[in-house]
């Protein structure tokens, strides 16, 4: 083979494979962000798609897929949480599969699902300041809640009037315990001290909640989305403002540990603000 | 001071924190105990959280000016939900509602008039109007150290 040749095929496969990573990227990039979470590491992001899981460190400036067992991969995740305070502590959770924990940023998993009375797990969520306490929603048995880290799950309430379809623990001041929940339903945000004295209507939101996230920096922050956009409350859930989105169909919100806004979209887009979400930019995840 | 009364009592059903209000020991459904509960429920509580711990009717809603209506102590309430040492908490500090609309306090503190004692006795009390379950449920929040400290 001459070395003219050598270089045709070269050439040929170089393009092969950068057309095959393109198309990974576009194919990953269309599937939907069903989750995002971000806690334990201050610039640690996670994004999860239906079966796949990615984190992105630096902000989500460098993206490498995390394994998954064969239990989730042939499932579909519905929710993640990230603790505070914990690096490289990771739950997920959806229906047919339960809770799933990780240790070690995704390298291995193990299920923790002892006390729930069944697999089919809606929404899961860690305490803004306990680390190894947890809640998770199993529709039409209610809220369950774990002290050690999902080793042990026991009911606790039965949850707000409509389904939940991802819910938010929170350390906002004002609570007779030791925080609060919001929970996103099909008729707006719900709200509750998490000794689930009481859910509420948090404000006016009289329509289908798709995704809820708070700022820990400002605890009184927090996002929804509905059909209509992406909103803001700034006294805990009072008053809600409509915010200028980078994209329609919004379908995951976290905010970093540092106050960076992530939105992931039906159409798997991903965006991040700096700003309080005044601003976006387009990750490429 | 009525009022203020009532309110108190709604913490109650609402309970707080940590907190000691004598020691940790918790406070068992004894009928010499409730009984004498039940006298103190009568003169600071009933008022605002019923003669039987029924609550206000609408108290799942903030009333016209915009606060909450005294809650149920009963099993149809949420006291059940708190550990003695958030209840006894409750009774003695009070509470705020966040997003009560006007300045006042959802449930006054007791302090100076309910005796630590008494409250103990109080709650008591209010162990025998929840049922087997909900006893069962607040004995092991009882035993559970979890809770932060009172930073809110």
């Amino acid at each position: 083979m001459t070395a003219a040749s050598r270089y045709k095929v070269s050439t040929f496969w170089i393009v092969i494979a950068a057309a095959s990573l393109l198309a990974n990227v576009a194919a990953r990039a269309a599937e939907p962000i069903v989750a995002l979470a971000s806690g334990g590491d201050v610039d640690t992001v996670f994004i999860a798609r239906a079966n796949a899981l990615y984190r992105g460190d630096d902000a989500g400036r460098r993206w490498t897929r995390v394994a998954l067992p064969a239990e989730i991969r042939d499932g579909a995740i519905a929710t993640l949480a990230a603790p505070a305070k914990r690096q490289g502590v990771l739950y997920l959770a959806g229906p047919g599969f339960g809770v799933w924990h990780s240790a070690d940023g995704g390298r291995s998993w193990v299920a923790r699902n002892n006390g729930l009375p069944s697999l089919d797990v809606a929404a899961l969520a860690a305490h803004a300041d306990q680390p190894d306490t947890l809640y998770t929603y199993v529709p039409g048995k209610g809220v369950f809640r774990s002290e050690d880290a999902g080793a042990r799950w026991k009911w606790i309430d039965n949850g707000p009037r409509g389904p939940i379809g991802q819910f938010i623990h929170s350390n906002m001041p004002g609570s007779m315990q030791t925080g609060w929940l919001f929970a996103a339903t099909p008729k707006g945000v719900s709200r509750s001290m998490d000794c689930f004295c009481l859910w509420q209507d948090a404000g006016g939101l009289v329509a289908a909640v798709t995704t809820v996230a708070y700022d820990p920096r400002e605890p009184k922050h927090v996002y929804a989305a509905t059909a209509k956009g992406l909103l803001l409350s700034t006294d805990g859930g009072e008053e809600w403002t409509l915010l200028s989105a980078p994209a329609s169909r919004i379908t995951a919100l976290a905010v970093s540990p540092t106050g960076t806004v992530f939105l992931g979209t039906a159409d798997g887009g991903l965006y991040r603000s700096n700003d309080q979400a005044k601003s976006w930019e387009r990750v490429d995840a | 001071m009525r009022s203020l009364v009532s309110v108190a009592c709604i913490v109650l059903a609402a309970g707080v924190a940590p907190a000691h209000a004598g020691n940790d020991t918790p406070v068992a459904p004894n009928s010499e105990q409730a009984a004498s509960g039940r006298a103190i429920y009568q003169t600071y509580c009933a008022s605002c959280h019923g003669a039987n711990g029924e609550g206000a009717p609408a108290w799942r809603e903030r009333d016209a000016r915009g606060e909450l209506p005294p809650p149920p102590h009963d099993a149809q309430g949420h006291a059940w939900r708190h550990s003695d040492a958030m209840l006894s908490r409750m009774i003695l500090h009070g509470w705020r509602d966040p997003f009560n609309k006007t300045e006042r306090v959802t449930m006054p503190a007791f302090t100076g008039t309910i005796a630590p004692q008494e409250v103990r006795f109080v709650i008591a009390y209010l162990k025998t109007l929840w049922t087997p379950e909900q006893r069962q449920f607040q004995r092991e929040e009882s035993q559970r150290q979890s809770f932060a400290p009172a930073a809110h």
